[in-house]
C-alpha cells in the first residue's frame, strides 16, 4: 500500500479562516496556518492534496498555500454537514486509493526528527491497512475528541488494534467501554487528528449518509465510520507521544507559535523576548520605572 | 485447629451452614474464650471480607450472648472510659485491643464482654459497609467521578437538544418512573451483603408499577409515581426543587450541593452528585459553582431540576426514595448525554449504571436500600439474582457475590398477559399508616444469616423454596396459589428470620379480612422491610372493588384502637395499581409544550408574584406569560389560579387556633407560668443549661463497694423469703407501675403511650407493657392468694389513652384494683438554646456515624441550631400539635401524687394493711414482686430499698455512687465528667421498694393527713424545692404532608425520683438484682438481644397471662 493522496477537511464552521492565519514556522519564515499543515502532509511523501472548503474560500486558501498550491485541488462543502459528510465529499478526489486525512485547524509538533504524518503513513504503508494516531487524553477533554479502545500489537508498544470508536464520548461511556490496559487511570486515547483511511471508509460514509433512518447528518462523524471500518477490516492506531495544538480555540493560535517558535531555530530569542516582557510586567506592578 | 474458624472455612456446605450455638451452648467458659483468641487472630490475618466479618459476628455473639450466660461468668467489672471514647469515634481496633488487654489482665467479665460485643458488632457492620462503598466507586462508569477535582476539567457537557430554546422557553426533559414492589418478599436476601455473600440465596421477583391512591370521587388513573424534570435555566445556579415537599434552593457554591440537611432536598443534591453533574470529588471546592455550569452548560446558563413524588406516603415499603433517587439520576446522565438516548427507555447497561449510581446516591446521603430498590428502572416483571463474582469483575476474590445484580425481564411468553391482568385484579395494595424505621430490622437479618442460628437459617431455605413456587406459579398463571405461597411466607420464614417483621395492627386487619371474605381472601402479602406500612391483600377478582372499600374502613378502625401505643404517620390508604411495562421512560417537551406540573408552578410562581414588579427577571416574566396561557388552555391547569391565589394569602385561622387549643390544655393540666416564665429567664441568662445540671467538679464521686450493698445472688434467703412472702400475703404490698412519660426514645418522640405499645409476642400474643405487669401481678395472686393492688401512674399525655384502653380490654381480667394515678403537673417545652445544643453535641461525646452519615448529621446539627436562633432561644415550642409541645415534667412527682390526687388515701381505706409500694418503670420488664427483695426491704428497715444491677456498655445515665461519702443514687446528667460514670459498677434499675409510712413521714405527713389537700400540697412543694431541677434535650416528631415527619430537640426540665437518696431523713438501703430483673427496654434495637439472651423467657416465667 502506498500513500499518494491526502485530504485536509477546513470548510467547519469557525474553522474557515484558521489556516489562513500567520504564524512563524520552526525554520523561522513566516507562513500560514495551511502551509504548516501542507509542509506536515508532503513531509510524509504525499502530492496530492485535496482541501474540502466552503466554496467562498478557494482564492483565499489558494494564496496562502505557497509553494503547494500547485498540487491542490479544492472540493467544496456548501453547507456544514458535519464531518462525516465533509471526508465523503472527497470520495471522488481519493477513489479507490487509501489517503492520508489530517484537519485544517490542528498543528502537530514532533518530538523526533520525523514528523508526524510521516511516522503515520509510514506504518499505515507497512501493515496495510487504515492508521489513526492517537494520544493518551485526560477524561476533562473528552467533550474534544473521538476517542479508540483496543488491544495492543504483539511487540509493539505504540501499535494498538482498534476494537471501539466512540466521538466525544462522556467519562462514564469511556469507563465503561474505552478501557485500554496500561493507560493511566482517568485517561484514554483519543484521536491525535491525523489518520491514514481506506477507501472502504468512503464506502462506510457513502452507505451510512444515504441511509435516512432519520439520523441528522450532521451527527455522522468520521468515527462513525471509523467504528465501522473497525468491524470490517483491519485498522490499527499508533499512540504518539508528540504535540498538537488546536488552533481554533482561545489562545490556541498564540500557544501554537509558542510551541513552534520554542522547538525551532528561533528559540533563544524568543525565551529573551518572553523573559523582557515577563521581567517589564513584574517591575511595573512594583511601580519601578528605571 | 479451631472448630469456629473451621466452620467459616470450610467448603463444606454443610459444616459452612452450621450454626454457632450448637457449639457454644456445651463449651465451657474456658472453650469459649480460647475460641475468641484463635478467632481474633484468625480475622486479622485474614483479607477476605467474608472472613473477617464472619468471624466478627461470631466473636459479638459469643461475648453477648454465650459467655454472659454460663455459669461462674463473673458479672459486673468496669469498662476503661478511652475505650469507649475509642468507640464512640468508630476507632473500633483500638476500642477492642484497649478491652482485651483489661480481658488478659484483670479477667474475663460480664462488663468487658459487653464492650467488647459492641465493638465487635460495630466492625463486623463498618467492614460490610466499607466494602460496599468500594465497589460502588469502583464500579465501572462511576469511577471518574471521584477523580475529576477542578470544574475547568468537567467532562460532561448538557446535550444540545436542551439548549436550544423555542418559543424563548428552553425545552423540558421530562422523567417518569415506576416504584418497584416484591411479590416474593425475599427473605431482606436483597441486602447488600448477603447477595454478596450468598449470591444463590439473594433472588427476588420485582415489578415496576404505577399507582394512584384511592379516593371516593376521585377518577384519578395510577401514574409513575415518581417524576422528574430537568432543564436549562437562564441563571449561573443549580435550582432544585421538590415540588411534592415545597421545597426550593438555588445553589451557587459547592459547599452547598455537599450540604444535605440543610434543607429537604438532600436527596437531590445526592442524586445530582451521583449523576456526576457535580461529582463527588469536587466536595471541598471553593470555586462558584457557576464555573461549573460554564463548562456544563454554557456562560450565564444554569440547570433546574424538578422532583416530585405524585402522592405517595412515606414509609411506603415500595422504595420510593431509591426510586426517586434513580429516577433524577437517570435524567441527569440524559441530560449530559451518559446515555444513548435522550427520551424513551434505556438500555440495559444505562439501567445497571443508573443503579450503581442510586446506590451511591444512598450512600452519600446517609441512607440505606437493598439492591432490588432501583427495580422500577426496568420495566415490567423481572427476576433479579444475585451473581456470583467471577475473574475480572472488581468482587473477585473479595466477595463471593457481585454488588449488583442480575435483571431478567419476564416476556409475555413467560409471564402471560392474562396472568398480569388477573394479578393487577386481584391484589389490594394498602399503606396501613404505620411509617417505621427498618433499619434495625435489616441489620438483624444480617447478624442471623451470618450466624446461621439453626431456626432461621432453615426459615431461609424454606423462604428460598417459597421463592421457587412462586415463580412457578406466576408462569403458571395460578394467582390464587401465589396469594397462599405469599401468606405462607409472611408467617412463615419471615417471622422465622425476624420476629418484628409482624406486629398487633397488622394481624388484627388479616385476621378481619379473613373473617370477612373466608375463601375469597387468598394471602396477605408483605412488601419491604416490615409490615404496617406498604402491604398487599389477595382476594378473589370478583370481591377486589368490595375488599378495597373495606379495607380502608377497616384499617381506619383498626389504627383508633391501637394508635395510642402504636405510632402512626398517617391516616391508613388504599391504592389503585398497574404494573409498567415501560420503566423509566422520559420525553422531551419543547415550546409551547413545555409544561412542568401543577404542584411546581403553585410553589414557584406566588413566590414571582409576590417580587416588586420591577424585580421580576426577563426569564420570570416569560414564564409567567407561559403558566398564563396554559392554565387558560390545558385542561389538567383548571383551578389553578385559585390554589396560587390560596397561597399568596395568608392563612392565619389554623394557626390561631391551634394556639388557642394549648392554652386550654396548659390550664386544664396544671402549668405552673410563673415558674416557666422563671426557667425561660435563667436558660437565657445561662444560670441554668444542660451543663449547669452537672455537680461540681470538686465532688468527690468514687464507686460503691460490694461488701456496702446486699447483692442477692450471693446470699442465703431462706430468711428474707419467709419475711416477704408473709408480708405479701398479708396484703401489705402495692405495685406501682410509672407510666407518665412519653418514652420518647421508644417511638423516637411520636408522642404515642409506651405503656399500651404491644412490644412483643409473648406466649403467642403481641403484650402490651401494661398487660406483662398486669399478668406478673396475677401470677403473685395466685401464688398467694391474694389481690394486689396494681396502680398506673398517668399523665396528660397517656391518661386517656390509658384509661380507655384497660376499658375496652376489661383491665386484661386482672382481678384485683386496677387503679390510674393522673398526674396534674405538665411543662411546656422550649425551643432550646444554641448553647445547649453545642454542649450536647459538641462538648458531649458522642456517637460518631460513618463517615458521610455524620456529615449528613453535622449538616442537620447545623440546621437545627439556625432553627433554634431563628425561632427564639428559650422561647415556647408551639409549632406542633398541643400535645407535643407539653411534656410531663420528670418521674419524681408521679410519687408524691398519689398522696395528692387521692390514691393513697383510696388505697388505704380499701387495703388497711397496706404498707409497701413497689415502684417501678413501664419498660422494667423483670420486676415484679419477689419476696426475698421485699423481706430484705423491711429486715432493713430503710424508707426506701432501690435495685441496682452490674454495668454494662449500654447502661448510660448515671448509677449508684459515693458522693462526699453519701451512698446514693446519680443521674448521668449530674454528673461533673462523662468519665466518672465509668468508675461506677452500678446502675440504676430504678424500680424502688418504698415504706409508706417512713416515706410520709419524710414528706412530714401521716397516713391521717392524706384527706388534707392543702397540707399534702405543701408537704409535696417543700421537697419538691430541695430537688435538683435538669435541664433536658428531648426529641420531638412533627408530622406534616403525606407521612413525613421531622424530628426537633426541645428543651424541657424534670424532677427525677432517684435525686430522694440525696435526703439525710430517708434511710435508704440498695439491692444489687439479675441483669434480666433489672434491665429496662428503652429502644425497639434492643428487643432483639432482649428475646435472644434469655430475658424474654426470664420475663415470661414471671407472668400468667389472661386466659
Amino acid at each position: 500500500m502506498k500513500i499518494t493522496k491526502a485530504v485536509v477537511t477546513a470548510a467547519g464552521k469557525g474553522q474557515r479562516n484558521l489556516p489562513l492565519q500567520t504564524l512563524i514556522d520552526k525554520d523561522g519564515e513566516q507562513k500560514s496556518v495551511l502551509s504548516i499543515i501542507l509542509d506536515e502532509v508532503v513531509s510524509a511523501g504525499v502530492k496530492d492534496i485535496c482541501i474540502i472548503i466552503h466554496p467562498d474560500d478557494e482564492i483565499a486558501f489558494r494564496s496562502v498555500a505557497g509553494e503547494h498550491s500547485n498540487h491542490l485541488t479544492f472540493v467544496s462543502q456548501a453547507e456544514p454537514k458535519g464531518y462525516g459528510h465533509a471526508i465523503w465529499r472527497a470520495k471522488d478526489f481519493v477513489k479507490s486509493e487509501s489517503f492520508l486525512h489530517l484537519i485544517g485547524d490542528h498543528l502537530y509538533v514532533s518530538r523526533t526528527n520525523k514528523r508526524c504524518a510521516q511516522r503515520v503513513v509510514e506504518v499505515a504503508e507497512a501493515e496495510s491497512c487504515s492508521v489513526s494516531a492517537v494520544q493518551a487524553t485526560r477524561e476533562g477533554l473528552l467533550p474534544n475528541y473521538g476517542a479508540i479502545s483496543g488491544k495492543r500489537v504483539h511487540g509493539r508498544d505504540d501499535l494498538y488494534s482498534v476494537e471501539k470508536v466512540i466521538e466525544k464520548p462522556t467519562p462514564t461511556e469511556a469507563e465503561q467501554r474505552l478501557i485500554v490496559p496500561g493507560l493511566r487511570a482517568g485517561f484514554y486515547l483519543c484521536f491525535f487528528g491525523i489518520h491514514v483511511l481506506t477507501p472502504a471508509v468512503m464506502d462506510i460514509l457513502d452507505y451510512e449518509l444515504n441511509k435516512k433512518d432519520g439520523k441528522n447528518i450532521s451527527q455522522i462523524t468520521l468515527s462513525t465510520a471509523l467504528q465501522e471500518l473497525s468491524r470490517k477490516e483491519k485498522y490499527l492506531s499508533i499512540e504518539m507521544n508528540d504535540y498538537r495544538y488546536n488552533v481554533g480555540v482561545k489562545y490556541g493560535l498564540l500557544n501554537a507559535q509558542l510551541a513552534l517558535a520554542l522547538s525551532g531555530m528561533d528559540r533563544d530569542k524568543v525565551i529573551s523576548m518572553l523573559m523582557e516582557t515577563l521581567l517589564l510586567r513584574e517591575q511595573r506592578s512594583e511601580g519601578r520605572n528605571d | 485447629m479451631s472448630k469456629l474458624i473451621d466452620l467459616i472455612l470450610s467448603e463444606n456446605p454443610d459444616i459452612r451452614n452450621q450454626s454457632l450455638d450448637v457449639f457454644c451452648k456445651s463449651a465451657s467458659i474456658k472453650e469459649l474464650l480460647n475460641e475468641c483468641d484463635k478467632l481474633e487472630e484468625f480475622r486479622k490475618a485474614s483479607d477476605n471480607l467474608y472472613e473477617q466479618v464472619r468471624a466478627l459476628f461470631f466473636l459479638y455473639d459469643i461475648h453477648r450472648f454465650h459467655l454472659p450466660l454460663k455459669d461462674g461468668f463473673p458479672s459486673g467489672g468496669l469498662i476503661p472510659f478511652d475505650g469507649y471514647e475509642d468507640l464512640l469515634q468508630r476507632r473500633f481496633e483500638e476500642a477492642i485491643q484497649k478491652y482485651l488487654t483489661i480481658q488478659k489482665t484483670s479477667g474475663a467479665c460480664d462488663g468487658i464482654s459487653s464492650a467488647l460485643a459492641a465493638a465487635y458488632r460495630n466492625l463486623g457492620f463498618q467492614t460490610l459497609a466499607n466494602q460496599v462503598r468500594a465497589s460502588v466507586r469502583s464500579v465501572r462508569g462511576n469511577q471518574w467521578m471521584f477523580r475529576a477535582g477542578h470544574p475547568s476539567d468537567h467532562p460532561l457537557r448538557i446535550v444540545p437538544e436542551l439548549i436550544k430554546k423555542e418559543n424563548n422557553l428552553f425545552p423540558i426533559l421530562h422523567e417518569q418512573t415506576p416504584v418497584r414492589m416484591d411479590l416474593s418478599h425475599s427473605g431482606w436476601s436483597d441486602i447488600f451483603f448477603l447477595g454478596m455473600d450468598f449470591p444463590e440465596g439473594a433472588r427476588v421477583l420485582n415489578i415496576s408499577i404505577d399507582l394512584s391512591v384511592r379516593e371516593q370521587n376521585s377518577q384519578q388513573s395510577p401514574r409513575p409515581p415518581v417524576e422528574v424534570f430537568f432543564r436549562v435555566i437562564n441563571k449561573p445556579v443549580i435550582r432544585l426543587v421538590s415540588a411534592d415537599l415545597c421545597a426550593v434552593t438555588e445553589i451557587t457554591t459547592f459547599r452547598q450541593v455537599f450540604d444535605y440537611a440543610a434543607d429537604y432536598l438532600g436527596l437531590l443534591k445526592a442524586a445530582i452528585i451521583a449523576s456526576g453533574i457535580v461529582p463527588p470529588s469536587m466536595e471541598g471546592a471553593n470555586q462558584p459553582i457557576s464555573d461549573l455550569l460554564t463548562e456544563l452548560v454554557g456562560p450565564n446558563l444554569g440547570i433546574e431540576i424538578v422532583s416530585q413524588v405524585n402522592e405517595i406516603p412515606k414509609g411506603s415499603r415500595l422504595a420510593v426514595s431509591t426510586t426517586l433517587l434513580a429516577s433524577i439520576i437517570a435524567v441527569c446522565m440524559r441530560a449530559t448525554g451518559q446515555t444513548a438516548s435522550l427520551t424513551g427507555a434505556l438500555t440495559e447497561i444505562e439501567r445497571r449504571t443508573v443503579a450503581a449510581r442510586a446506590i451511591l446516591g444512598e450512600w452519600l446521603g446517609g441512607s440505606g436500600g437493598g439492591w432490588q430498590d432501583s427495580g422500577g428502572v426496568w420495566p415490567g416483571i423481572k427476576l433479579i439474582q444475585g451473581e456470583k463474582s467471577k475473574d475480572g469483575d472488581i468482587e473477585f476474590g473479595i466477595s463471593r457475590g457481585c454488588l449488583l445484580p442480575q435483571h431478567t425481564i419476564l416476556n409475555q411468553n413467560e409471564v402471560t398477559e392474562n396472568t398480569r391482568r388477573q394479578l393487577q385484579d386481584s391484589l389490594v395494595l394498602v399503606h396501613g399508616g404505620m411509617a417505621q424505621d427498618v433499619g434495625p430490622i435489616l441489620e438483624m437479618v444480617t447478624e442471623r444469616y451470618l450466624l446461621r442460628s439453626e431456626i432461621e437459617w432453615k426459615g431461609r431455605l424454606k423462604a428460598m423454596s417459597l421463592f421457587d413456587q412462586i415463580v412457578e406459579q406466576l408462569k403458571q398463571g395460578d394467582i390464587s396459589q401465589i396469594g397462599k405461597l405469599t401468606n405462607a411466607n409472611f408467617f412463615g420464614p419471615i417471622q422465622t428470620i425476624i420476629p418484628w417483621a409482624t406486629n398487633l395492627y397488622t394481624e388484627s386487619i388479616i385476621n378481619r379480612v379473613e373473617k370477612e371474605f373466608g375463601k375469597d381472601f387468598w394471602g396477605f402479602w408483605m412488601l419491604g422491610g416490615m409490615s404496617g406500612g406498604g402491604m398487599g391483600f389477595m382476594f378473589h377478582p370478583s370481591r377486589k372493588e368490595k375488599a378495597q372499600t373495606r379495607l380502608q374502613e377497616i384499617m381506619r378502625e383498626q389504627k383508633k384502637r391501637y394508635e395510642g401505643g402504636i405510632p402512626f404517620a398517617m391516616e391508613p390508604v388504599v391504592y389503585d395499581f398497574k404494573i409498567n411495562e415501560k420503566g423509566t421512560w422520559a420525553e422531551i417537551m419543547t415550546g409551547e409544550n413545555t409544561i412542568m406540573s401543577k404542584h411546581y408552578y403553585s410553589l414557584v410562581i406566588p413566590s414571582i408574584i409576590r417580587q416588586d414588579p420591577r424585580a421580576i427577571t426577563q426569564e420570570q416574566r416569560i414564564e409567567l406569560e407561559h403558566f398564563t396561557a396554559i392554565s387558560k388552555t390545558h385542561p389538567a391547569f383548571d383551578g389553578m389560579f385559585q390554589q396560587i391565589l390560596d397561597r399568596i394569602l395568608p392563612e392565619g385561622e389554623k394557626h390561631t387556633s391551634q394556639q388557642q387549643n394549648l392554652e386550654e390544655l396548659l390550664v386544664k393540666y396544671g402549668f405552673d407560668r410563673i415558674q416557666h416564665e422563671q426557667i425561660k429567664t435563667d436558660l437565657r441568662s445561662g444560670r441554668i443549661g444542660l451543663s449547669q445540671n452537672r455537680l461540681p467538679v470538686s465532688t468527690a464521686i468514687e464507686d460503691v463497694k460490694i461488701d456496702e450493698l446486699y447483692d442477692i445472688k450471693d446470699r442465703e434467703h431462706s430468711k428474707f423469703a419467709s419475711i416477704g412472702s408473709d408480708a405479701i400475703a398479708s396484703g401489705t404490698v402495692a405495685v406501682l407501675t410509672l407510666a407518665a412519660g412519653a418514652g420518647s426514645r421508644w417511638t423516637k418522640g411520636a408522642g404515642t403511650v409506651k405503656a399500651l405499645n404491644p412490644f412483643c409476642r409473648i406466649k403467642g400474643a403481641h403484650r402490651t407493657f401494661i398487660e406483662t405487669h398486669l399478668a406478673k401481678s396475677r401470677k403473685t395472686n395466685k401464688k398467694f392468694g391474694i389481690k394486689i393492688p396494681h396502680i398506673i401512674s398517668t399523665s396528660y399525655l397517656t391518661h386517656e389513652a390509658i384509661k380507655n384502653y384497660l376499658q375496652s380490654e376489661n383491665n386484661y381480667g386482672y382481678e384485683g384494683e386496677v387503679m390510674l394515678s393522673t398526674g396534674s403537673i405538665v411543662g411546656l417545652r422550649l425551643v432550646p438554646t444554641v448553647r445547649d445544643l453545642r454542649f450536647a453535641w459538641q462538648e458531649m461525646p458522642q456517637q460518631i456515624l460513618d463517615e458521610q452519615a455524620q456529615k449528613v448529621l453535622d449538616s442537620l446539627h447545623s440546621a437545627l441550631m439556625d432553627w433554634a436562633q431563628k425561632s427564639g432561644e428559650a422561647s415556647d415550642y408551639t409549632d406542633n400539635l398541643p400535645m407535643q409541645c407539653l411534656n410531663p415534667i420528670g418521674h419524681w412527682y408521679e410519687i408524691p401524687n398519689l398522696f395528692r390526687n387521692g390514691i393513697l388515701l383510696q388505697l388505704i381505706n380499701s387495703n388497711p394493711k397496706l404498707r409497701y409500694l413497689l415502684v417501678h418503670n413501664i419498660d422494667t420488664m423483670g420486676a415484679n414482686i419477689e419476696p426475698v427483695i421485699l423481706g430484705r426491704h423491711i429486715e432493713s428497715k430503710a424508707a426506701m430499698t432501690a435495685e441496682v444491677i452490674t454495668r454494662r456498655l449500654d447502661d448510660r445515665g448515671g448509677g449508684l455512687a459515693n458522693i462526699d461519702g453519701k451512698i446514693r443514687l446519680i443521674e448521668g446528667l449530674a454528673l461533673p465528667r462523662e468519665e466518672f460514670e465509668f468508675v461506677l459498677s452500678y446502675y440504676n434499675s430504678a424500680t424502688y421498694w418504698i415504706d409508706i409510712d417512713q416515706l410520709l413521714s419524710v414528706f412530714g405527713l401521716h397516713r391521717k393527713d392524706l384527706s388534707d389537700q392543702t397540707r399534702v400540697t405543701e408537704a409535696v412543694r417543700s421537697i419538691a424545692l430541695r430537688m435538683p431541677t435538669y435541664i433536658t434535650l428531648k426529641n420531638v416528631k412533627k408530622r406534616w404532608g403525606k407521612g413525613q415527619e421531622d424530628i426537633y430537640p426541645t428543651l424541657q426540665y424534670e424532677k427525677l425520683w432517684g435525686d430522694m437518696t440525696i435526703l439525710p431523713e430517708l434511710k435508704c438501703s440498695y439491692i444489687v438484682v439479675p441483669r434480666m430483673r433489672g434491665q429496662q427496654l428503652k429502644e425497639p434495637a434492643q428487643m432483639d438481644g432482649w428475646l435472644r439472651d434469655g430475658s424474654a423467657d426470664y420475663v415470661e416465667k414471671l407472668c400468667e397471662w389472661e386466659k
